[in-house]
Formats: structure tokens, sequence, C-alpha cells
């Protein structure tokens, strides 16, 4: 990216080239597919096929990457080798010569990507970016870069989400969230868990709760983890050791974890943040060597004694959950492995940065565990749960994504007697990050790459106003229907308003100003009553509780709008009006 | 380029669920047949690793933990793959590991005799006696996939091995009797089972058993030792000798069967307890015992004179000496008939100097005397 382009030249491309092509959503609201079914349904249904299709998409992307690691690294990558030397460069040279000759999107974040989907492109996402993402990560992968298969998976199922939306004439509503769905069943896929992905889709790329949306990623993520399952096995990405239950007083020791990890997600982050931009600024012939050179950096980490490092590594994890390596590799490894994938994901090379974070999690969380037990002995975590729990503190401190990181440690291991050590650790890591790292990761790479798309996390943490906020205590006096106008002349006399509140019973209230009372009394209406007079001009009422944009239907038609208790609609909390709501806004501007 | 839609097809939505359902049917199809062939290559590469792993196992078993890890990583599933590399992982001294492979193992196939003789070797390492006779009954009544009687019999006899190492001996004797029960009547197995019941120090099953593999090989020299051995310690010295006395002909040059055959010889000699001894030939027994218990006297004095014996407990010596003398006056002024009524006495009397002179320098007959006056009683008649 340029100082001069606020948008990176991959989306300026995606933005040029790409949407003419894009056809434009329907705008009739009405669906025509169906005539017995109704779009929500057949939403549903085409959810399924997504899920089938992005399972099927991700089964061969996997594939793909262990024929690749196979074919090039050979069956177990082994140090001292040359070929574990000089793959990955040479890896890294065929994909930076695809990316930019053939497939220029596959750069960046699949998530920030499909968050573009939603929130810029109406749901579009070049299927061509699915294609080339599938190639050069798989390539890069499997020659050994350190990056993971799951942003590229999320990314290929929200590409084929929506090419597969496209297709189907839905209105612009549906079609822009397809490609959610889509990286929902992605993701679902490549981790084998389908709850996590549901709530990473929910709290990273979509950022609300809705029933409809809800149903159509759940129905994708299960339909593409049964697919997966179908071909790959069931078992999971880690064996998960025996766990035992933790003492209260243990959850000391998970803090520290948790703080030291949130340290490491902070490194990894602006190391990230730092180099990115920076590498992207240099001349546009180092994109080809880039990608090589880090490959060339990790090949030599891998010679040198770690080939651990090398691509996804969740066989590494699995050992590290296993007492395989002693505190002190599994130190090194976790500082080896955020080095690697930095120059990996800096350099350009197409893949995610799920798997390492998780990598990276598992060895901190063993280093610090080990370290722990050997000072105090009688602790009764073994390596495989602090691995474990570490995995849940860089996917919390690192992604951001607080829920996720619960729900994904719980779903791996299948085990809940973790839960507590889990939150504990993940709510100081989220903690650590945010305090010493503003800008959550995905955002950062949304900022660099010239996009203004929602923080989820700001949106997350956003402090919601409501009505209690700004109303103010009612005008004196407050008059009731079964009072005479005359009644309510005498008692408004001294009163420094023009206008009051009228409660009428059984329930609801009205306004009148001074000028219609002396009016109704000059009318000889003095001994009427004001509910017989004010019988047809009930005000609308508010509730202490709502959100403060809720007052904005009603402040434009009326002064002042009785805000009511709940439990009694008779009993006046206060009063809101134009001026209040926006004073309110503008001091929260502030 | 304009994008192929669905349009056609639209308010026709079961035509394009249709369409689609093909659609994922034919990717299905294709995809199984990737997938196929894939894994095929895989556990072809699995099967490779795996043998070279077995190859290394021995001389390099660092080697062969890699190449088990990553045949099983190309052939997840395979239960022989993860039962080597959890076998080597408990031989390299990675319990926790192996245990996990192990009960993962267990939870696929908790009747497989195999896994279960693994966890049992495990807990073996652990110490876990409980939790060594779980998963070894287990192993003992599970499914084996070759030559079951034999594995289940062994992992028997492996059980009452490891029981008696780690000192459960009463539990060791436990599945000795159970295991002899079952037992096919083959002389290997039964001198095996006699040898285990000889080293729970149950002599009596011992000599029941290798009484056992003498009525089928009335000649195995294995046998006859072992019987010899049970009767001896169970002071059955009469059928110790016979034993015996078979036993040094097979074994001419074994010191060990010679003396006992001499002891034993020795102790029927001198028994004056045994049955149909005429009141003289009675007589002249426990004249020879307490004579050689002041024999006994005589030479531990002499040892501590020369200063050859110096850890005796000398302040004894003269007690017992005045002791002796009573008895000899005694049975000097009773005579030949009323010796016979202090043959318990005289008995006592040389177990407690024998007992007391321990430390002193012992010939055979002393030792035939200890055993003789500890096991009067007992002493086959």
């Amino acid at each position: 990216m340029t100082e001069s382009s606020p948008v990176s030249p991959e989306l300026s491309s995606h933005l040029a080239q790409d949407r003419p092509d894009a056809p434009k959503p329907r705008s009739s609201p009405r669906f025509s597919v169906a005539a017995a079914l109704s779009e929500e349904r057949f939403f549903l249904i085409l959810s399924v096929f997504i899920g089938i299709f992005s399972g099927l998409a991700v089964v061969c992307f996997r594939l793909a990457i262990d024929w690749t690691r196979i074919g090039l690294l050979g069956p177990a990558p082994e140090p001292h080798t040359l070929r574990v030397l000089f793959i990955p460069a040479l890896g890294g040279l065929l994909v930076a010569v695809l990316v930019v000759h053939f497939f220029p999107l596959v750069r960046g974040s699949g998530v920030n990507q499909t968050k573009a989907a939603l929130y810029i492109f109406n749901g579009y996402i070049p299927f061509r970016t699915a294609i080339g993402k599938f190639i050069t990560a798989a390539i890069a992968i499997g020659s050994g870069h350190s990056l993971g298969p799951e942003d590229p998976s999320l990314q290929i199922g929200a590409s084929l989400a929506s090419a597969l939306g496209r297709r189907m004439d839905f209105s612009r509503e549906k079609l822009r969230l397809l490609a959610p769905v889509g990286a929902a069943a992605g993701l679902a896929a490549a981790f084998n868990a389908p709850i996590s992905a549901v709530l990473f889709v929910i709290e990273e790329v979509i950022g609300r709760w809705s029933v409809g949306i809800l149903g159509s990623v759940v129905l994708s993520a299960i339909s593409s983890v049964v697919v997966v399952r179908w071909f790959l096995g069931a078992q999971p990405l880690f064996r998960i050791p025996a766990l035992t239950d933790f003492r209260p007083t243990e959850l000391l020791a998970y803090v520290i974890l948790g703080i030291i990890g949130g340290l490491a997600a902070v490194i990894f982050a602006k190391a990230i943040g730092y180099l990115r931009p920076r590498l992207r600024a240099w001349p546009p012939f180092t994109q080809y060597l880039q990608p090589a050179i880090a490959g060339l950096i990790i090949g030599l980490i891998g010679y040198l004694g770690a080939p651990q490092v090398m691509g996804a590594g969740y066989e590494y994890i699995d050992q590290a959950m296993h007492d395989q390596f002693t505190w002190k590799m599994l130190a090194i490894l976790a500082g080896l492995k955020i080095l690697a994938t930095t120059l990996s994901f800096v350099s350009g090379t197409p893949g995610g940065m799920f798997a390492p974070a998780l990598f990276v999690g598992a060895m901190l969380g063993g280093a610090v565990g080990g370290v722990e037990r050997h000072f105090y002995p009688h602790l009764t975590g073994t390596t495989g749960t602090y691995a474990l729990v570490g995995m849940g503190v860089l996917f919390a401190g690192f992604l951001r994504a607080p829920m996720t990181s619960v729900f994904m440690v719980v779903e791996v291991s299948g085990n809940y007697s973790i839960i507590v050590p889990v939150i504990v650790a993940n709510a100081f890591a989220y903690v650590v990050s945010r305090t010493l790292q503003t800008v959550a990761i995905f955002d950062l790479l949304t900022r660099q790459d010239g996009l203004d798309l929602p923080s989820l996390e700001e949106l997350r943490e956003q402090t919601s106003l409501h009505i209690e906020d700004a109303m103010k205590p009612p005008p004196l006096p407050v008059l009731n229907s079964d009072e005479t106008v005359q009644d309510a002349v005498d008692q408004t006399q001294s009163a420094s308003s023009n206008l009051f509140l009228v409660r009428i019973k059984p329930t609801g209230w009205a306004s009148i100003t001074r000028e219609a009372l002396q009016r109704f009394l000059n009318e000889g209406k003095g001994e009427m009553t004001l509910g017989s007079l004010l019988a047809s001009q009930r005000l609308p009422y508010l509730h202490p509780d709502y959100p403060l944009e809720m007052a904005l239907r009603y402040v434009n038609q009326t002064p002042l709008v009785p805000v009511v208790s709940r439990a009694d609609l008779q009993r006046l909390e206060g009063v809101i009006s134009n001026d209040d709501v926006l004073a309110k806004y503008r001091v929260a501007m502030e | 380029m304009h994008e192929l839609t669905l349009k056609p097809f639209t308010g026709r939505t079961p035509l394009v669920i249709a369409g689609l359902t093909i659609v994922a049917v034919l990717g299905f199809l294709g995809v199984s047949r990737l997938s196929n062939r894939f894994q095929e290559q895989k556990k072809a590469l699995a099967r490779h690793l795996y043998q070279r792993a077995l190859a290394e196992q021995q001389s390099n078993p660092e080697v062969a933990l890699q190449h088990f890890r990553t045949a099983l990583s190309y052939s997840p599933d395979n239960f022989q793959y993860e039962l080597s590399l959890a076998r080597t992982l408990r031989d390299t001294g990675r319990t926790d590991e192996a245990e996990t492979y192990l009960i993962s193992l267990w939870e696929r196939a908790p009747q497989n005799g195999a896994v279960n003789l693994a966890l049992g070797r495990l807990a073996v390492r652990e110490s876990r006696i409980d939790k060594v006779i779980q998963y070894y009954h287990n192993a003992i009544y599970g499914v084996w996939d070759s030559d079951p009687e034999q594995k289940r019999l062994d992992a028997w006899f492996e059980l009452a091995e490891v029981l008696l190492r780690l000192n459960a001996r009463p539990q060791a004797q436990a599945e000795l009797i159970a295991l002899s029960v079952n037992l096919p009547p083959k002389p290997e197995s039964l001198l095996h089972l006699a040898d285990f019941f000889f080293q729970t120090q149950d002599y009596d099953h011992a000599l029941s058993e290798y009484g056992r593999v003498l009525q089928l090989d009335r000649t195995n020299p294995e046998a006859v030792t072992g019987a010899a051995q049970a009767a001896f310690k169970l002071a059955r010295y009469r059928t110790a000798e016979h034993y015996l006395e078979t036993a040094s002909k097979v074994n001419a040059n074994n010191p060990q069967i010679t003396q006992m055959l001499t002891i034993s010889k020795l102790i029927l000699e001198q028994d004056p307890f045994s049955r149909g001894l005429s009141p003289q030939e009675r007589s002249h027994r426990i004249r020879t015992v307490l004579g050689q218990a002041g024999e006994r006297l005589d030479t531990c004095f002499k040892s501590q004179a020369s200063g050859s014996n110096a850890g005796a407990p000398s302040n004894y010596l003269p007690a017992l000496r005045t002791q002796w003398e009573q008895m000899n006056r005694m049975l000097r002024r009773l005579g030949s008939k009323g010796e016979s009524g202090l043959a318990d006495e005289v008995m006592d009397l040389a177990l407690r100097i024998e007992q007391q002179t321990a430390d002193c320098p012992s010939t055979t007959e002393d030792q035939a005397l200890l055993l003789l006056a500890q096991s009067r009683a007992g002493v086959e008649q």
C-alpha cells in the first residue's frame, strides 16, 4: 500500500476488475426462486449445500497440503537435510510467481476478506480467489512455510458460498450473509470443530447474534464437519492427554500463563503489524523474493534442528501435549514459531495464522507449565493441560476472540473440567493484549489494507446508551385524568413549565400545555375532566432500559416522551426530549 | 465475463435442489476417489515406515519411535502401529505418553488382550498392584489374534512373576493356584508352574506340581530336583531322600544336591521319633543327638578360645554347657528305659545349642541336627 492510495493494490483490483463482473443483487425484496419455499427456508437448505461443498473443498485442500508436503519434504522433515533447507525457499518463489501473476487477491487474511465481502462487496468474493488460495496455500504450507490451513479454508468456504449464492437471485441481505455462512463451513471443516467455527464467525465476522443467520451458520458448519469426518475420520487434530481436576489455588499458575501468553501475543501481533507495511512498501520486484527469503530463513531454522516450526505443526502440538519436549525446547519452539510465522505472513505468502497461534500457545503453555512444576512439583496440571490452556491463551490474546478461545479448548479437549483455568488464563491474556496492543490483529490488517471495516472488538466493547442515561425528571405537577380543568389550572399556576403530563387511567399518558388548559377554561369546560378532553391524544411511552436510539423514533412526534416503570405503567420515572437525546450523544462522542 | 446463473430454474425449487444434490453426489464420488487413492498411498508409506521402525526398535529406539509416530500419522486408525508405538514409548520410559496411547486403544477395544497386557506392564512400572491385576486379568480373559491359549498362559505366568517381583506374594500364590486348575497337562507348563510355587515358598503346591510333571515325564531332571528341594523344604526327608537320590544320579556334580541328600540321610538316621524303633535304638539316637550337641558346644568353645569366632554370644555358652551336663547326667541316671520320655527335652536343648552356636563353624551333621530339632514333629515318618 502506498501513501497516496488509501486502498491496497489487491483490493483496488478487486474493486476495479471484479466489481463490474459481479452480478448486481436483486432489488426486489421478494424471492423468486421458490414458489413453495420462502427465501428464508431456501437459504437454510442452501446452507447445508454450502457446508457440503465447503467440506469437500477442504478435504481436497488438506489432501493437497499433505500430498505436497510428502512430495517435497518427505514423510517427516528431518533436520540437516538439504531439502529442508531449500524447499521452503523454492516453494516461496513459486507461490510468489503465482500470486503476482495469477492470484493477486489471495494475499492477506481470509477473515478480513470475508468481512469485506459482508460489509462492502454485497457478499461478493471472486471464485478465482478460492482457486488461488487453494493452490498457493497448499504449496506454501506443504513446502514448509509456517502457516496454517484454517484461514484459507475459511476463505475457500466463503468464496464457494458467494459463488453459489450469486447464481440464486437472493436479496441483497441474504447475499451478504452467504460469505460468513461459507466461512463458518470452511473453518469448521478445517478445525473439525463446528461450535468454535460458528462462534468465531459470529464473534469476528458477523458481530451480532441473529436467529436467521445463526441457523444457517450452524447448518453449514455441521454439514461441512460431517463431510470432513466422512473422508478423514473423526479423530481430533491432536490427542488430548488425560486431564486431572485442578485445585482452586492452582489458578494462580494459570494466571501467570495468561499474562505470559498475553505478552507473547502482543509481540507476535506487533511484529506483524510493524513488518507488513514496510515489506509491502518495498519495490514491486521484491514481491517475488520476499516469500523465497522467508522460506530460506524458515528452512534454515529447520535445517539447524527445529523442523517442528515448518508447516501447520499439529503433530508437534500433539507431541508437546504428551511431554515430548523439555520446557526449554518448548520455549525455543514458541519463539521460533513466532519468528517463522511472522516472516511467512508479512512476506505475502498465503496462509493462515490460526494453527501457528495454537502452536505458539501450546509450546508456551507447556513451557510455562514445565517451569511452574519445576518450582512447585505439587501442581496437578500436566504439561498437556498447560499446553491446552496455552492454546486458548494465544487464541484470546493474538486473535482476540475471547469467547471462541474458551469454547475451542473445551471442544477440542472434550473436557469441561478445564473450563475454569481456560477462562481465567484467557481473560488475563486478553486484558494484557488489549492493554498493550489496542488494535486487534484483524483490525490492524484491515487498516493496513486501506479498508474501513467495523472493528467487532470495538463494537463489543462499545458502551451502549440507554434511555435512563438521557432522561430528566418530569415537569411538575403531573396531572391525573380524573381531575377537572379548573383543578389543573389551579395546580399549574405556580409551575415554571408550560407542558404537563397527564396520567390517563387505567393506563396511558397524555400531555397538555398551559395554553390549552386556559383555552378549555375560557370555553367553559372548567368542570370537565382532563380524561374526557384528552381521550384521543395518547402519548407513546418508553422504559428506562430501552436503548437510547429507540427514543429517536418518538422524540420528533412529541416534545416530551414519558419514561415509565415496567412494573407500573402509571409510575413516571422521568421524561425525555429530542434535546436530551442529542445532548447525550454529543457528550458520548466527546 | 457473464457468470452462469440458475435463474432459468427459478420458480422450480425442487429442480434447483435436485441439481445441487447431483453436484454434491458427484463431488462426493470424485473426492472419494481422490481420498481413497491418497489413503492408499499413505498406508503404503505407513507400512514402509513401520517396517523401518521394527528394524530399528532394538538398536535405535529413538529412531524407531520417530518412524512409528510418522507411520501412525499416515495411518491414524492402525491398531498395530499405535500399539507398537505405545510399547516402544513404554520401553523408553515415556510412560505418560504410552499410557495415553494405550488408554485410547483400550477405549477402542477394551477386550483386546495385547492392549491390556501392555497396560498391565505399564502399571508394573508404576508398581500399581491393583491396576496390574486388573489389566493382566483383562489380558488373561481377553481376545488374542493368534495362539490365544498360549498367550493367556504366558500372561498368567507373567502376572505371577510380576506380583512376586512387587512382593505381593499372597496375590501371586492366589494366581498360581487359579492357574494350576486351568493349566493343560504339559510337562513344560506344569514345571513352570511348580517353579513359581517354589518361588512363592508354597512348597506343598510346588511338590504336588513337580509330582504331576513326573507322572508325565518320569525322568525330567528339573522336576526331580525341584521335587527333592520342595520335599526337603517341607521337612519330608524320606520323600526328599527318594527324589534326591534320583536327582544325584542325573546331577552327579551338583554339590547342593549331594549335601541335601547327606543331610536327609543323617536326619533320617538320627531321628529319635521315627516309628518302629526299638527302645535301644531310640535311646541310642537320643544319646547320639545329645552327644552331637555337646560336641557342637566344645567346638564353639574352642573356636572362641582361639579367637576365630569373635562374634559368638559367649555369655550363653556356659549356661548351655551346664544344661547339657545336667541332661547328660539325667540320661545316665535314668538308663535306657527312661530316656524315651526325655526325647523332647533333649531335642529342645539341641535346638537351643544349635541356634546359639550358629556363628560357629558348622558341619553337615550340625545342619542335620538343627533341621531335625526344628522340625522334629514334622519329619516324615
